[in-house]
């Protein structure tokens, strides 16, 4: 009986790998059934040609080290990374203190009063929740699961979105010249997921992550209202509010709080439902 | 740079040297920009993957062995943040991807292929081809690329997505399954 070869196999033999690649050899010769698929398989990935990929200058590893040197803090001391983030990698010693004291004093305050408004809004969070919906749909038994999973769904995706808005953001913060068109059309289409995940948060009761989608929104709308070739000191201006709102810090502070609570999820429970608990 | 300045350049980078790691970021950028093309078929996304790698490839620096070979190392990198990255796209965005890349391409039919013009043959073809591949499942897509345009080899795929050698294998099984079905079309145009 003879022995035809399947799909898998004679794809691996069109690779050059597989086992039997002298019986494949020999039974193509004499099978026309084997043949014609062999002639099919090879005939699509002929037509599979490798992308032409895009030229990248000379230069193209500067742009890449340009775009993420202000983003490699976590082996680094506390104060380098916090230094780095306000754009003081020139910092090379005590010397050079009171030059940044100022801004890095303005600094400190700014990320104090973040942290301690975070801080107050988790604990204000707690009554304003304990509603008879919320009380009656989260604790009861059958539901805690669900919505413990639903909010494990939002924390995940507002993460990612924080991610991917931060990218947006720094490329802003980077970008090396007037033509800001890629960046608007990435924050056009963060705009719409960031209003609807504001409003699951609103929903979740997560109001400091609500919060900081609202300054998002705010600055990702100014991105894409802004003309593609856009002046220099109009791009200087968009820069300087984004840094007013020590946004980027912030949507990094949250996305890395968010995903330590994906990573824990004894204690992702939204902040809303342990208030319940509590309370009750 | 040599062997010897490149280990060099190397450990300096893995003890938190950043000029050290710029150098490695300058030297290995077009490459990684490269696969990630391959990978992710779109240039904006694969601009994503280059910064997320190298990112990556900091934050693990200190995990490098340094008797391995920093640019397989990367690659590997390179190769699951993509993944990465397709999974998270299709997700949340497949709707959007589905609509911005090749609008309209399953409906057309084989018979709207343009005719003798070699030219607009061919761009039928590359745009059928991307949108067969845009279908692949992110594991899928990466598996193919490895195989198909990298040359990788079944085993070389299993150690840089991290699976087991059956898993890669069939990976590659099933993105050229789904692509001889999506091309078929073409197929019997050309024949």
């Amino acid at each position: 009986m003879t022995h035809h070869f399947s799909e898998d196999e004679l794809t691996l033999y069109y690779y050059g790998e597989g086992r039997r690649r002298h019986d494949v050899e020999r039974h193509l010769e004499s099978c026309a059934a084997c043949s014609t698929t062999y002639r099919e398989i090879a005939g699509t990935l002929a037509m599979i040609a490798a992308p032409e990929v895009p030229e990248r200058g000379d230069q193209y590893g500067l742009e890449v080290w340009q775009r993420i040197r202000h983003k490699l803090p976590e082996r680094e001391s506390g104060f380098s990374r916090f230094s780095r983030f306000w754009g003081f990698s020139g910092f090379s010693g005590f010397s050079e203190f009171p030059r940044f004291g100022v801004a890095a004093a303005t600094a400190l305050l700014m990320i104090a009063a973040f942290i301690g408004g975070r801080v107050w809004q988790q604990r204000s969070a707690a009554p304003a929740v304990t509603t008879a919906t919320n009380l009656e749909n989260r604790e009861h038994p059958a539901n805690l699961g669900s919505a413990n999973s639903a909010n494990q769904i939002l924390l995940t995706s507002v993460a990612d979105h924080l991610d991917q808005s931060e990218r947006v953001l720094t490329d802003i913060m980077n970008a090396p010249r007037g033509d800001i068109s890629a960046e608007q059309r990435w924050a056009n289409d963060l705009l719409d997921a960031s209003r609807l995940y504001r409003q699951d948060a609103v929903d979740a009761g997560e109001r400091s992550v609500a919060a900081i989608l609202d300054d998002l929104e705010r600055s990702l709308i100014e991105i894409v209202n802004s003309p593609s070739k856009i002046s220099a000191a109009d791009l200087e201006q968009i820069r300087r509010r984004i840094d007013a709102a020590s946004l980027l810090f912030k949507v990094r502070v949250m996305s890395d709080e968010l995903r330590k609570r994906e990573d824990a999820p004894d204690r992702s429970t939204p902040r809303s439902s342990t208030s319940t608990r509590v309370t009750s | 740079m040599d062997a010897t300045e490149a280990a060099a350049v190397l450990a300096r980078a893995r003890q938190g040297d950043s000029d050290a790691f710029r150098a490695l970021v300058e030297q290995h950028s077009r490459s990684v920009f490269r696969l990630a093309y391959r990978m992710t078929g779109n240039e904006q996304d694969a601009e994503d993957v280059v910064q997320e790698s190298f990112l990556r490839a900091y934050r693990q620096l200190g995990r490098f062995e340094s008797r391995a070979n920093f640019g397989t190392w990367l690659y590997r990198i390179v190769s699951n943040c993509s993944v990465d990255l397709m999974r998270s796209k299709q997700a949340r965005h497949d709707q959007v991807r589905g609509d911005s890349l090749d609008e309209g391409a399953q409906e057309l039919p084989a018979a709207d292929v343009p005719g003798p013009e070699r030219m607009a043959q061919s761009a039928e073809i590359d745009r059928r081809v991307r949108h067969a591949l845009q279908e692949l499942s992110p594991l899928e897509r990466a598996a193919f690329t490895l195989r198909h345009y990298e040359g990788r080899s079944i085993d070389e795929i299993s150690a840089t997505l991290g699976l087991g050698t059956s898993a890669a294998k069939h990976s590659v099984f099933r993105a050229v399954k789904k692509l001889r079905i999506a091309l078929a079309p073409l197929r019997s145009q050309e024949s």
